[in-house]
């Protein structure tokens, strides 16, 4: 018998995740980008602007706040193309995503059972949860290019009163990249701790709260001490559109969520027993 | 001259269960060598022929205050095939999943082939094919294809020959979606997957659960045949007559504990032997008396005949029974089911005896 063989990093594993990942992403990116070209051919047009902004101002005012609060006004173009970038439908997508792999992928297989056959071959614990998160960060950074390359295929198709900043929405893409990378490192380690349902479910939970408050601190100026609790408070949309440079230290944050929650979540799993 | 190492390879050649002759003559070849000390090479190469493929050392696993098994200690030979033994819940598929390095041991240390195993680190999977208790695998693809991803996980790139050869001798077929496959052909999908790389340490989780009994036969012929090859192989069942048909030895667990550790042939002989008596006609047959002959009991009693279990001599029950006209004694040869009850009988509460007497009794009416 051959002696103690170190595995070697398990590429036909992060080849059939990622095959498996594949239609569901190849669908979320079509809509993400069908959605940036939709939203730059209503705002191009100003006549189309004003209605939407009429119709906009009759409802309460925190649906303003979702969609971009004050930034919403005829002439801001970049603000009106934002409302691609953190429309509730994007941001939901990113979300099953970012939620929907890592804890598909890891409490999934383990709950499915066939996480013990992929452990009984050459693959170590932490080998597979780094295909897991490779694929989850990858595919979140891929979406946010194809965002933003939904933009700049847009902004070539329409014809914009004035300058479009694609340098600014592509800041935008980046920081927004990291937030959905953080969101994916949170579901990792959920995945490595629980099982699928209750790592769906928690992880959800903490986004939607984060959400919540992030709108109702900007909404309402009582609570505004609430934001930089929030994930989202780290992608600053003003920051990024009225600053040349790029927002570092938002970024930082972010990543440190990213990492922390990443390799918390891989040393768990690595001293969790599987299967349950 | 490492006298030590060659007194141990000589011992384990003839003293211990070598069951392939290339072993041996490989090793006849190693301890030459070692003779003439051309080649220390030679010399590790032959210490890990002897050394056990299988080994558990004071092994204990707690799930919080839930015993799985505590201070358990076995080793496995090269080439053997061991029965592993127990009732759900003794702590069998803990075992093996601490072998697989799928659980994290309380305490104590498993070893294959010399090498410890850290959990989660699969340093010794390429060699290992393992069957688990519960085979679950991808609905949604063809078995070919699931297995091939499988295998590309460890060393089988060229197993496709293999692959067919065995899916022919289990009759399945492996182009069909494995959520179209019967409980039992995804069984198979299991055994083709334990055995397509014809790994040196095969670890089997009840294999033939849910098979048809020919199916059950040509799994216990590959069992035999990687035996014969000089596989190692553990065999955990709950089907006695099949660990009864292939194992040499064999461990019986009870409550996580090592119950006993044997060849399967004493085992047997430990059960509690039986006796039918056909009493001469018209003899009215007498009421046992249990007061007087400890260890004998009553499994049935018929209008002639008397069926009796005893355990130790037959001696005293010869003698009550010399009181009598005696037409036939006859003495059923005990089944390792029965000798696997009696094991779990020690100790047991009374109300668990007599259900194992009933069960007995149904066993007896079956013959």
């Amino acid at each position: 018998m051959n002696s103690k063989v170190r595995p070697r990093f398990p590429l036909p594993l992060l080849r059939f995740w990622t095959l498996r990942i594949l239609p569901i992403w190849a669908l979320i990116a079509l809509v993400i980008f069908l959605f940036q070209i939709a939203v730059c051919g209503i705002v191009h047009d100003n006549e189309s602007v004003k209605t939407f902004i009429n119709f906009i101002d009759r409802l309460p005012s925190f649906i303003k706040t979702i969609f971009g609060g004050e930034s919403l006004k005829v002439g801001n173009i970049s603000g009106l193309i934002a409302i691609g970038y953190n429309h509730p439908l994007v941001l939901t997508l990113y979300m099953l995503f970012a939620v929907g792999v890592p804890t598909g992928l890891l409490a999934g297989e383990v709950q499915k059972g066939t996480m013990e056959l992929i452990l009984s071959r050459h693959v170590t614990k932490i080998h597979a949860y780094i295909c897991a998160g490779l694929i989850t960060i990858t595919g979140m950074f891929a979406l946010v290019m194809v965002m933003f390359s939904g933009t700049v295929f847009a902004t070539n198709v329409y014809e914009f009163s004035q300058e479009v900043p694609l340098h600014s929405f592509f800041k935008a893409a980046i920081n927004g990249g990291i937030l959905a990378s953080a969101v994916g490192g949170i579901a990792l380690l959920a995945a490595a701790c629980f099982q699928r349902n209750t790592a769906v479910w928690l992880t959800v939970a903490y986004l939607v709260a984060n959400y919540f408050v992030s709108i109702i601190a900007e909404w309402w100026p009582r609570m505004k001490w609430l934001k930089p609790t929030t994930i989202f408070y780290y992608v600053d949309g003003t920051k990024i559109f009225t600053e040349s440079k790029w927002p570092i230290s938002n970024m930082c944050v972010l990543l440190s969520i990213l990492v922390i929650s990443t390799v918390l979540g891989g040393v768990i799993w690595s001293r969790r027993d599987l299967p349950l | 001259m490492p006298c030590s190492l060659y007194q141990t390879t000589t011992r384990q050649i003839f003293h211990h269960n070598i069951y392939n002759n290339s072993a041996v003559k490989e090793l006849g070849i190693l301890l030459d060598r070692l003779n003439t000390g051309r080649d220390n090479a030679y010399k590790s190469k032959a210490k890990k022929i002897t050394m056990k493929a299988i080994e558990i050392k004071k092994l204990s696993k707690w799930y919080g205050s839930a015993r799985g098994v505590e201070d358990l200690s076995f080793s496995v030979e090269k080439g053997e095939i061991f029965g592993y033994l127990g009732p759900n819940g003794s702590g069998k598929t803990t075992t093996i999943r601490c072998l697989m390095g799928l659980l994290r041991p309380t305490g104590g240390n498993c070893l294959v082939s010399g090498e410890r195993i850290v959990p989660g680190r699969a340093t010794q999977h390429t060699n290992i094919g393992y069957l688990p208790g519960e085979f679950r695998i991808w609905p949604g693809l063809t078995a070919r294809r699931s297995l091939a991803i499988l295998a590309r996980l460890g060393n089988g790139k060229n197993i496709s020959k293999r692959q067919e050869e065995l899916a022919e001798r289990l009759d399945l077929n492996l182009d069909r979606r494995v959520h179209t496959l019967s409980k039992g052909n995804r069984q198979k999908v299991g055994v083709l997957y334990a055995f397509q790389h014809q790994p040196e340490v095969l670890i089997l989780d009840e294999p033939t659960i849910g098979l048809d009994p020919l199916v059950r036969q040509v799994v216990l012929e590959l069992i035999r045949e990687a035996a014969h090859a000089g596989s190692t192989i553990l065999l955990s069942s709950h089907d006695l007559s099949e660990v009864a048909a292939v194992c040499g030895r064999a461990a019986i667990l009870r409550e996580g504990r090592l119950n006993e550790l044997a060849p399967i042939s004493k085992i047997v002989q430990q059960g509690r032997k039986r006796l039918k008596v056909w009493f001469a006609e018209g003899t009215q047959v007498p009421s046992l008396p249990v007061d007087k002959l400890a260890g004998v009991s009553l499994i049935q009693q018929e209008q002639e005949t008397l069926h009796l279990a005893y355990q130790g001599s037959i001696d005293p029950v010869l003698k009550w029974l010399a009181q009598y006209p005696v037409n036939r004694i006859s003495t059923p040869q005990t089944s390792l089911e029965e000798a696997f009850i009696q094991y779990y009988n020690k100790n047991q509460p009374l109300g668990v005896t007599k259900h194992l007497d009933s069960e007995l009794k149904e066993a007896s009416n079956e013959q």
